[in-house]
This record gives C-alpha cells, structure tokens and sequence, in this order.
C-alpha cells in the first residue's frame, strides 16, 4: 500500500514537473534555459573538479 | 456582497496580520537586542544571547522587508504617501536597521573588547529605536499626518519631522519597545539557562507590567483624541481614490466601533489577560507559555488599533476629506486577487519551513556550548 | 523649477547611490550561493572532506558579504516609497507585487535557510545540510528574478494601462508581466553575470593562496571548480547580454541609439562604432572609429533592418508629445467632471501618448498652452545621456570578453594541472577580482540611466515620480546615506581581508592554542 502511495506521489510530482517544463518552455523560454543552463553549470563544474581526485587515485594505484 | 470590498478587507485582516508578524518576530530579536547588556555581563554569556537568535533573526527581519512590499502591493497609496510624509522617521529607522544585520555578522568576527562593545551598542541602539518607531508610527496615524493631494495625486506633507515625536507617538512608541522586550526575554528565558534565563525573567514581569500601564494611558487618550468619521461619501466598492468623499473629525470618534459592537471590548481586555498570564506562567518556569501570551498580547493591541481607525488607515489632520481609508488606498481588484492567490500559497509552506528550522535549531544556548563553532556570532 | 530640479537631482542621486552601493553585494550572493551548493555537492557525492573545509571557508566569506546585502537591501525596499512617492501611487499596482512576491517567495527562503546553512553543521544530516543549501541558492535567485519583473516593467510597461478613475496604471494582465521578454532576459543575464562574479572572487583567492604556496590542495581545487563554472557563466552572460540588446531595439530604440551612438538613422548595412566621442549638445560623434557592416547583423539580427538614430527619435517624440497633450487636458476635465463623456473620448483616443505630454508638463504648468520651443526641449529630453551610456556599454562589454578569455586560459591550466608553473596567470588573477563588480554596475549604468528621462518607459517621466521633499531634507539623507555607507564599506574590507589571510583552517596541524579558525578543525568530522 505504501508502495503505491507513494508512487502515486511521485507519479503527481513528475507530472507536475512535465507541466511546469511545457509552460516554461512555451512562455518563459529564458527562464527555462535558466534552469536547464545552472543545472548543467553545476554538474560540470562539480564533475571536473571531482576528476582530480580520480586522476590522484589512478596516480597513486 | 461585492467581491471588491471583500478583497480590500481581505487585505486590511492581512495588512493586520502582516503587522502583528511583525512585531512578535522581529520585535523578539529586537528586544533581545536591546537588552543584550542587561542579559549578558561578560562577552561570553552577550555571545550565547546572541546565539540564541542567530539562525532565526535573519528570516525573522522578513516579516519587515514583506510587510514594505506587502503594503507597496496591497495599499500602493499609503506606501506612497505614509513613507514619504514619514521621510525623517522611516530615515531614522532605516539608519538603525541596516546596522542590525552587520551587527550579528561581525561582531564576533574580531576578539577585541572596544570591538565587541561598539557593536553591543549597536545592537542596542539598533534594537531599542525601530520598536519605538514603529510604535510611534501607529500613534501618528491615530492622530492623523498632515498631508493632501493635488489632482494629479501628487501627495504633499505639511508637518514639521519634530511633530511626529508628539507625546502622545512617543508613548505609544515606548509601549512597543516594552513588548518587545517582553518578547525578547521570552526567548531568552527560553533557550538561556541559569543567571541569564534569570534576568530574563525580571525584565520579562518588568517589562510587561510597563507595557500594561502604558497601554492603559494611550487607551484614554484614544478614546478622548479627535477620531475620523466618513460622513458623505466614501462609497466601499468606488474606485481607489481617496478625493471623493467628506470626512469630519470630532473628540470620542475612535470610540464608534466599540460602542457599535460592544463584544469588540474583549480584544483589548484581552491584552491584560494575556500579559498578566504570561508574567505568571514565566515566574512558574514556563517560557514557552509566556511567549506565546506575549504574542497575543501584541496581535490584540495591533487588532484595537485596527477597530478603533476601521475603515480609516491613514487619515490626514490637515485634508480630512483625502484620508486614506480601506476603500479608497487599495490596489486594483486584479492585483489583490492574485496578491491574495500568491499568499494562500506561499505563507502555509513558509510556516512549514520556518518551523522546521526552529525545530532543527531547537535546545539550550550556553556561552560553553558556542565556544566550540567556527560559526557562530 | 528651480528647487524641483535640484530635488529631482539629488533624489536620483541617492537611488543611484544606494543601489550602485547595494549591487556591490547582490552579484556576489548570487553566484556564490550557487557555487557553495556546487561544491557541497562534491563533498556529499565523493565524501572528501576537503570539499567539507572548502565550503565551509567560503561560506565564511559568502556570510561576511551577505550581511551587507541585506542591510542594504532594506534600504532598496522602502526607497520607492519614500523617495519616489509619485512613481509609488502611479505603477504601485504593478510594481508592487512583484516586489512583495519576492519578499512572500524568495526573501523567506534565502533567509531562513541562510541560517540553518551557517549554523545547521552540526545538527543536520549531509544530505539535509545540503538541500538548504541549495534553497540559499534557489531563494537568492528567486529574489533577483522577481526585482527583476519589476524593472522589466519600468524598461517595458506592458500587461497594464492607465485607468482615469484612479489616476494611475492599473494591472490587467500578470501573466504578461511575469513572462515580459524583457524581465526574462534580464533575469537570465543578471543571474549569470552573478555567477561570473562569483567564479573571479573564488579565482582570484584561490590564486593568490598557489602563488603563496599555501593550502594548495583546497585552492586548485577551488580554482578548477570555479574556473569551469566560470567559463559556462561568461558564455552565458554574453548570449543573454546580445538577446537583450535584440530586445531593447524595439522595446527602448533611444536606448538602443545611445548605446551605439547613432545621431543618423543607421541603413543597413551600418557599421558599429568600436570607439567614438558623443557630442550630444551637436548631435554627432567628434570622432569614431567603425567596424563595417558589423552593426545591422548584431543588433537586428538580420541584414535589412534600419536602425533609428537619435535625430529621427527626437522627432518622433516631438509627434508624440502633440499627439498626448490632448490626453491630459482632457484627464484634468475628467477629474472635475468624471461623467464628461467627450472629455473621456478624447482621453482614449490619445492616452497612448499619456506619458509624452507629462514630459512637456515640466516645462508648461497647462500643456494646452505649450509653445514650439517648449515641445521640442521636452522632445530633446528624450535621449538618454549618450557618451556615458555609449561608454558603460563599451566597459561592459569589453570586460566581459576580456573575462571570458582569461577563463578559457585558466581551465586549460587547470585542466592540464600546470597552474603552479604558470605564475604569471596566478598573479593576474586577484587582479581580475574587481573585473566583474566594474562590469556589474556598468550594466546598471546602461539599464537605468539608458531609461532616461522616464521612470517607467514611455508612461512617468523621472521628473515627475520623485517625492515631494525639500532640498534640506534631502541634503540630510544622502549625507546620511554616505557616512553609514563609507562605514560599511570599510569594515567589510577590512573583515573580508582578514578572513581571506586567515584562509581555510588546514586539517591534522591545528593547535589547540593558535587562535583564529584553524581551533576547531576536527569538530565536523562526525557528521
């Protein structure tokens, strides 16, 4: 029962999130590549950083 | 009923609540402010005072940048109007405030004494002059701000900034400052232990028994200042344009909606109760209980305004006929209704967070127990 | 006159001052707090500690910045009202809720999890902690997106209109003016140009630590996340940068002819004006120095268009100006008269051009009556100052791309990991610190004086929305203004620079007497 709870929960969040991303996209096209451009800019900036680490460990096996 | 005047009441309850917020959240950090010297004696018992509202004061200050943009959205005129005419006093106020937030960053940043001590002072000055302010800003709009419009609504002051400081205003002023710190020492009695949560208890009795007998003065005077009265006019559903209607002042007038509706007594007697209760439950030890009446003390003094002056908000002494009332300051229909959609949402999840960080920040402050933050104030 | 001119002067003084001042720490608060959630999320994802020390070192910095942010922005909250009380009643009932949105929408979330941020180490779950962080981030932005539908407004009035019963424009579609291109275009390019900022201070610190030899470990680490986030950030700016200025071609063509120094209108192809000297009082560039053909292409993003300049624009205003002046005589009928039936025809058919005859109003009391002479000033008075608009956009410009090339330099290095060979590069960047504040607030220079002279484009004159003040009174508050400011200023230095020579407390080597943050280093280790 939970289970199905709370995939129903989740189930209304995306849905809720498609219908956010249509409206964005169709009026707001800036603010939609807001957050399609921070999101991305995090990401990367995390991920080439987090390399570093990576390259030691190789370095040091 | 017209849905127009159901939202401009609808935003004079809110303006109300925005109010009472107010001076409960902000007014607790600024009382503790203000008596930052009494509470603490030495630099470490002032840091765990301080401590005790750091995580909260910055959300808390909200409550006053939200009800600057509240009225600008709700009650454009009087925003227009009330703070211009205010200019020295909002000025005033302003000059204390903004010193506020530098205080709680960077008093703690440095370990001099001379250091330290400026920013005490400070807080102090910081905390003690916007409660009075604020106080004195409703007594001038109870006595009314000399002000008119020209055509173009244009508005005009035509006082002296000096006149504002009346004695009445100062009263009423000095009356905010005493439930703060009531308010204030709530908090503190709360989250502080031993000597400190001491002191906070007699400035708490100290302070709320102030409070009473000042609430008490300004309560007959009310009743015997010049009040406004609508004669012509004034239609509640016109358009917001406060040149079309007549308005009269005789001695008593503030006195109409209580004497219409007597049961309304019980909000101001209400503040009695909830001061003299919470002075009692604070002496028996439980502050949680104190400032929840203290609360309530402030939200019933802030609603005996609003009966006394409804529907006036703003009236002006010198052009009575353009006083600002709920009917003619508000925002068109279209914008209070999706002000009004914006708040339905926003202040329910707003309160979910808040409390959640209350919650999460939640326990004792000791001045041992902060020496240990790299953080901390 | 006399006195309203030096009012009117002194109080746009003052909000040019108090908002210059407050968008020192604006830029800084948004890019950093975005930049913090970043580098948490390294830690919570890789589970370094190293990443632990470095947010905390630059929330330290972040904290010591945002104080200031606040208190100045008390300020910005309640200087509409009481400076600019006209302006106040005229837009209150679209400029107001956008900005009380922001407090319900933004201001509460920044602020609250500011907090719980700073103070919530010890006492919240990784994953937790770092969610408040993220709505630090979201929270700062969301204020800067909804001051920013504000401004959008007063750059492009649309979703509103003058009603006469109220005497002031009145909302009638939000939707319109949430989704403005204008605001969505300058939110989009402010908040970047944050992140920017933000990835030059990190930058800038983490070089000065390299070159000094000092916490190596934590500032390359530092230097390569901000110098990628940077990079993003600087490409960003400069797409959005030309979108606006493809926008305010049509939104704001005296703007536009400012910005590019063009007295004549500019058939295409036209060449863009790489330098020139702007002679207003002539109408003509002293001296200018033309790429050919580059201007049609940038700014209409096309190869047909015309560009007006500022002599056509001049002239248009003066029909405007005449087309308006029947509107306010027949508003001032209305207002003695409300059921005048004419006087309201005659108000429709001209309220389009409303805000022109307010500009004629400033130098004839009853615009009926307004000569020649007095119409064409008040047509004059249209176009912005041009050489120092002109000028702003050249600094704005030239220090982004300048920005954006020092980036590309610094993630090669960095990716390379040759940073510590490459002193020249290290010294250089604390020097590009400030780049980017020069940048920010010639922005605003563009933005608001390119405005001029309206408050709300094409509807207020600036003349008209100032408060009622004596000269005295306003002589005391900016006075006031100054003192606190220079104050704040030079404590924040003083702390910034301060904590930034403390730097980062170093794991293992802290002893227990040393003072400063290098005391409690292992206290985190738990969580």
């Amino acid at each position: 029962m939970k289970q199905i709870l709370l995939f129903i929960f989740w189930l209304c969040v995306a849905m809720v999130a498609i219908a956010l991303t249509i409206v964005l996209g169709e009026r707001g096209a800036w603010y939609f590549a807001w957050v399609v451009g921070t999101v991305m800019i995090v990401l990367i900036a995390a991920a080439g950083t987090a390399i570093i680490d990576a390259r030691y460990e190789e370095e040091h096996d | 009923m017209d849905i127009y005047i159901l939202l401009k009441v609808t935003w004079w309850v809110l303006l109300g609540v925005l109010l009472i917020g107010l001076a409960v959240m902000v007014g607790m950090d600024m009382g503790v402010g203000a008596a930052l010297r009494y509470f603490g004696r030495t630099d470490g018992e002032r840091r765990a005072v301080i401590n005790m509202i750091a995580p909260h004061w910055d959300g808390n200050q909200v409550w006053f940048i939200l009800g600057g943009g509240a009225v600008f959205a709700a009650w454009p005129t009087i925003y227009a109007t009330a703070f211009s005419g205010l200019y020295v006093v909002m000025l005033v106020l302003l000059w204390s405030m903004i010193v506020r937030p530098l205080g709680f960053e960077y008093r703690g940043k440095m370990t001099s004494d001379r250091w330290r001590g400026a920013w005490d002072w400070m807080l102090f000055v910081s905390g003690a002059v916007p409660m009075i302010v604020f106080g004195a800003a409703i007594g001038n709009m109870l006595e009314g701000v000399p002000f008119h419009f020209t055509w173009n609504m244009v508005s005009y002051y035509t006082g002296s900034f000096i006149s504002l400081f009346n004695p009445f205003a100062v009263l009423c002023g000095v009356m905010s400052l005493a439930l703060a710190l009531y308010q204030g020492s709530a908090m503190v009695m709360n989250r502080g232990t031993g000597v400190i949560r001491e002191r906070a208890i007699r400035l708490l009795t100290l302070s709320g028994l102030v409070a009473l007998a000042l609430f008490t003065i300004c309560g007959v005077w009310v009743a015997m200042m010049h009040g406004y009265e609508i004669t012509a006019g004034g239609d509640p559903a016109g358009p917001a344009l406060p040149l079309n209607k007549v308005v009269e002042t005789s001695a008593g007038a503030w006195l109409n909606n209580f004497i219409a509706h007597p049961l309304l007594w019980l909000v101001p007697a209400l503040v009695y109760l909830a001061v003299l209760a919470g002075i009692a439950s604070a002496r028996a030890g439980r502050s949680l209980f104190a400032w929840w009446a203290g609360a309530l003390a402030w939200a019933c003094t802030i609603i005996t305004v609003g009966i006394a002056m409804f529907p006036f908000m703003m009236p002006s002494s010198s052009e009575p006929s353009q006083s600002l009332t709920v009917w003619d300051a508000s925002s068109s229909q279209g914008t209070l209704a999706w002000m009004l959609a914006f708040t339905l949402v926003f202040v329910p999840i707003i309160c979910i967070y808040t409390s959640w960080a209350f919650w999460v920040m939640r326990g004792k402050v000791t001045p041992e127990s902060i020496a240990h933050d790299e953080h901390a104030y | 006159m006399q006195e309203l001119d030096t009012v009117i002067a002194l109080s746009r003084t003052q909000f040019a001052a108090t908002a210059l001042y407050h968008y020192l720490f604006v830029p800084l608060t948004l890019g950093l707090s975005v930049l913090l959630a970043t580098m948490e999320t390294i830690y919570v994802v890789t589970g370094r500690d190293i990443y632990r020390r470095m947010t905390h070192f630059w929330a330290k910095l972040f904290a010591i910045n945002f104080a200031l942010g606040v208190a100045t922005g008390l300020t910005m909250e309640f200087e509409f009202g009481t400076n600019w009380s006209t302006y106040s009643h005229f837009v209150g009932d679209i400029f107001g809720a956008p900005l009380a949105i922001e407090g319900l929408m933004a201001f509460f979330l920044e602020s609250t999890f500011v907090g719980l941020m700073l103070f919530g180490w010890g006492k919240l779950s990784r994953g937790k902690h770092l969610l408040v962080t993220y709505m630090v981030a979201l929270g700062s932005n969301l204020s800067a997106l909804w001051i920013l539908v504000a401004n959008g407004y007063m750059q492009k009035p649309i979703g509103s209109s003058f009603n006469p019963d109220t005497m002031r424009m009145e909302l009638t579609s939000f939707t319109d003016l949430i989704f403005s291109p204008e605001a969505q275009a300058k939110f989009v390019h402010t908040s970047i140009a944050g992140y920017l900022t933000a990835a030059l201070f990190v930058l800038g610190i983490s070089a000065f630590y390299m070159l000094r030899g000092r916490h190596l470990e934590l500032a390359k680490r530092s230097f390569r996340v901000a110098a990628l986030f940077g990079l993003f950030a600087s490409v960003g700016v400069i797409s959005l940068g030309d979108a606006l200025g493809f926008i305010n071609g049509s939104a704001q063509p005296t703007k536009l002819a400012a910005m590019e120094g063009l007295w004549e209108t500019a058939e295409a192809p036209a060449g863009f004006n790489l330098i020139a000297w702007p002679n207003q009082d002539e109408q003509r560039n002293d001296f200018e120095l033309q790429v050919p053909y580059l201007l049609t292409p940038l700014v209409t993003h096309g190869f047909e268009e015309s560009i007006p300049g500022v002599k056509d624009l001049v002239a248009d205003a003066e029909t405007k100006i005449r087309n308006g002046i029947p509107a306010l005589t027949a508003l001032r009928t209305l207002r003695e008269n409300p059921d005048d039936a004419q006087a309201l025809e005659q108000f429709e058919a001209h309220q389009d051009n409303l805000g022109y005859a307010l500009l004629v109003q400033r130098y004839a009391e009853d615009v009926s009556q307004a000569t020649d002479a007095q119409i064409a000033r008040a047509a004059a008075d249209t176009i912005p100052p041009v050489a120092t608009v002109f000028w702003s956009f050249r600094v704005m410009v030239g220090t982004a791309f300048l920005m954006m090339a020092f980036l590309i330099v610094s993630v090669i290095y960095s990716l390379r990991d040759t940073l510590l060979e490459k002193r020249w590069l290290l010294r250089v960047a604390p020097w590009m610190i400030p780049v980017p504040f020069i940048a920010n607030e010639a922005g605003w220079i563009v933005a608001e004086l390119g405005r001029q002279p309206w408050t709300v484009y094409g509807q207020l004159p600036t003349w008209l929305s100032a408060s009622t003040h004596s000269v005295e009174y306003m002589i005391f508050s900016l006075t006031g203004f100054v003192l606190l400011y220079t104050l704040f200023i030079i404590i924040e230095m003083f702390l910034m620079v301060k904590f930034i020579r403390l730097g980062p407390s170093e794991p293992a080597k802290a002893p227990v007497a040393d003072s400063g943050p290098h005391r409690h280093s292992s206290q985190w280790s738990e969580i």
